[in-house]
């Protein structure tokens, strides 16, 4: 009985470590939108990008994917700040519409770009200080990597939230996401700050792009399924709401779980008639449900102020 | 009458338009009788299909003004039926398309009806949700074929009842056919009371809405509307390609290809989708076979599209139609 305990446990502990790495895929996401309420629909191409900058920094020093971190985040830094006065900035000018269809091409801009320059085929870090270690913690089993993204997040998130709420460069931040206009007059150079935006956007979602790429095989495709669960998390959380972000990350992991879940719950109970092999295949969908429910219901998320 | 003459009106379109659309129809009609490649016949059947699928997703997206990024999800629903209707019960294309039509109207109405409680990006990324679910509940389905997709069975004779040929140029007609029949739908549509209506929601809600506009019953009608175009496309799709897979007619890819047409045209306008199929058709498909050679150079076709889409997005967001607006209008002055 209580091995079947633990499966239940191993479950809710891969749900809650998978939960925060999403929550940090989100983060930018949700820092961009808050300042200044675009979408971008690239946003799991960064990741994309971030994956293959750490594996790509990992195999050519010959260091471990850890140290690859930094190397990742200037880039994902570079890559904002260039996409920002590249595009959004004209894209601003225009309608809603423009603004969709340009972050769209930019999603089909980087995923072709990088099929080209790296191949289809899926690719993964192989060697490394954490890469394939694990830890038993009274009869649960810790992946190292999946833990070291899950404390990169908490601090990412402590970090981010803390430059937004004491430093001048986040309070101002804060103050173009108030009000642009207001921010103006206040001598608050807002293309800057937008610009900025980008650029701590992009440095966070390749920083956690690095650290996924230890566990996660990347490929030139896979930028999608996480621009929809970072739209799903960021709606459950509220848009433009970090912390509502981190929350609720927590919970789409436990969705992505759901089938790991039920079966050991089955098993647990006895009933392993009621498993069912269709809700592995299905573990996303529940994702795109929910943002389709919470966007019905909850538009300004779980945690959001109605304005 | 009054529909009647709607229908075959084109007075607010100048004369050289309508000369220029003269003697592309004439070459449309044409087309199979002039000496032609395959390849060629495949390219303007895929020009056909996909200014239907542009036409059909104007209403919604270019008038209406709402950014429909699930229109795979309809396609899917006509090419299904087809198959199923004809592998399980035998029943002909005639058939099977109008209940597919029914069936994709349906569904549109059980999503569209919470889906337009949402507005801009909101909306296109639920749009997007919407269409990977089908996606995803087709793919582990049985009764459709699951990941493997379904095969048209063939029939032993070619049949129009089944639209089953041997030679392009029949699908190429019965395809044109559908054409004609959209755009003077499209031709009536633009003038009818919807879609004065839907025009001006996309230009200001509230003041749709204080006009006595019930804008959500609007939407959700050209939503309808849009849905019948893109589910008849798909039938036909099934009929065409004795091929359906759900990574195939039901991918978002197809859903943004879709949108693509008619953005890159000129949204909301009655050449715009016509326009951009017959420049991104042609692009794709030569540009496919010319670097399907070549390897490692597969996403290159692509990287062009998205090139172009950025540029549009960025400086003529009102696609190419509006720069022979634009260029007409400077002349005037």
């Amino acid at each position: 009985m209580a091995s079947f305990g633990n499966e239940i446990l191993q479950s809710i502990v891969s749900a809650l470590l998978m939960g925060m790495v999403f929550a940090l895929v989100a983060l930018g996401l949700t820092i961009i939108f808050g300042v200044m309420n675009i979408v971008n629909f690239a946003h799991g191409e960064f990741l994309m990008v971030g994956m293959y900058a750490g594996l790509i920094f990992a195999r050519g020093t010959g260091l471990d994917p850890l140290t690859a971190l930094p190397f990742a985040g200037i880039v994902g830094f570079i890559l904002g700040i260039v996409c920002y006065y590249g595009l959004i900035k004209f894209l601003l000018k225009g309608p809603m519409v423009a603004q969709l269809f340009g972050t769209f091409g930019l999603m089909l801009f980087l995923r072709n770009l990088a099929l080209i320059i790296f191949g289809s085929e899926p690719r993964i870090a192989h060697h490394g200080f954490l890469v394939g270690r694990s830890f038993v913690l009274g009869g649960t089993v810790f992946e190292a990597t999946k833990l070291m993204a899950a404390l990169f997040s908490i601090v990412f998130f402590i970090v981010v939230s803390w430059l937004l709420k004491r430093t001048k460069t986040g309070k101002a931040l804060t103050a173009t996401a108030l009000n642009p206009e207001a921010a103006r007059f206040m001598g608050i150079p807002t293309e800057r700050m937008n610009a900025l935006a980008w650029g701590i956007g992009g440095a966070t979602v390749t920083i956690c792009g690095a650290l996924l790429v230890n566990f996660w095989p990347v490929d030139p495709n896979i930028g999608l399924l996480f621009t929809m669960i970072a739209f799903a998390t960021v709606a459950l959380g509220g848009f433009g709401n970090i912390r509502g972000a981190f929350y609720a990350g927590i919970i789409i992991g436990f969705i992505i779980y759901i089938a790991p879940l039920w079966d050991a719950f089955t098993t647990l109970t006895g009933n392993a008639s009621l498993k069912t092999i269709q809700l592995h295949s299905l573990k996303y969908t529940f994702v795109y449900l929910v943002y389709f429910l919470v966007m019905i219901f909850r538009p300004h998320g779980l945690f959001g102020i109605k304005e | 009458m009054e529909t009647l003459k709607n229908i075959f009106d084109f007075s607010d379109s100048p004369h050289r338009d309508l000369a220029v659309f003269g003697i592309f129809t004439l070459f449309l009609f044409l087309f199979p009788v002039l000496p032609h490649s395959s390849f060629a016949m495949a390219t303007m059947i895929q020009f056909l299909m996909f200014s239907l699928y542009g036409m059909g997703w104007n209403t919604i997206g270019g008038y209406g003004g709402q950014v429909d990024l699930g229109k795979a999800q309809f396609a899917g629903i006509g090419a299904y039926t087809t198959a199923i209707m004809l592998i399980r019960w035998n029943i002909p294309f005639w058939v099977s398309a109008p209940t597919g039509m029914i069936f994709a109207i349906i569904w549109s109405f059980v999503i569209g009806y919470p889906l337009f409680r949402m507005k801009g990006h909101y909306f296109a990324i639920a749009t997007i949700a919407t269409s990977l679910v089908l996606l995803d509940v087709f793919e582990v389905w049985d009764f459709v074929g699951g990941a493997r997709g379904l095969e048209m069975p063939l029939k032993t004779m070619p049949s129009f009842l089944y639209l089953q040929f041997r030679n392009d140029a029949y699908y190429y007609y019965v395809l044109l056919f559908l054409f004609f029949l959209g755009f003077f739908y499209i031709n009536w549509f633009r003038k009818s009371r919807l879609g004065f209506q839907l025009r001006a929601i996309k230009d200001n809600e509230e003041v749709a809405r204080s006009l006595g506009i019930n804008a959500h019953w609007c939407k959700i009608k050209a939503y309808a509307i849009a849905t019948s175009f893109v589910a008849v496309v798909g039938s036909f799709h099934a009929c065409y390609n004795f091929n359906i897979e759900p990574e195939d007619i039901m991918s978002l890819d197809l859903s943004i290809l879709i949108a693509m047409m008619a953005m890159i045209g000129g949204a909301g306008s009655l050449w715009g989708p016509i326009i951009g199929a017959a420049i991104l058709i042609p692009l794709k498909s030569y540009l496919g076979s010319w670097l399907g050679g070549k390897a490692g150079l597969a996403g290159l076709d692509l990287i062009i599209y998205a090139v172009i889409i950025m540029a549009i997005a960025a400086f003529e967001p009102k696609g190419i139609w509006g720069i022979v607006e634009k260029s007409r209008r400077r002349r005037r002055k």
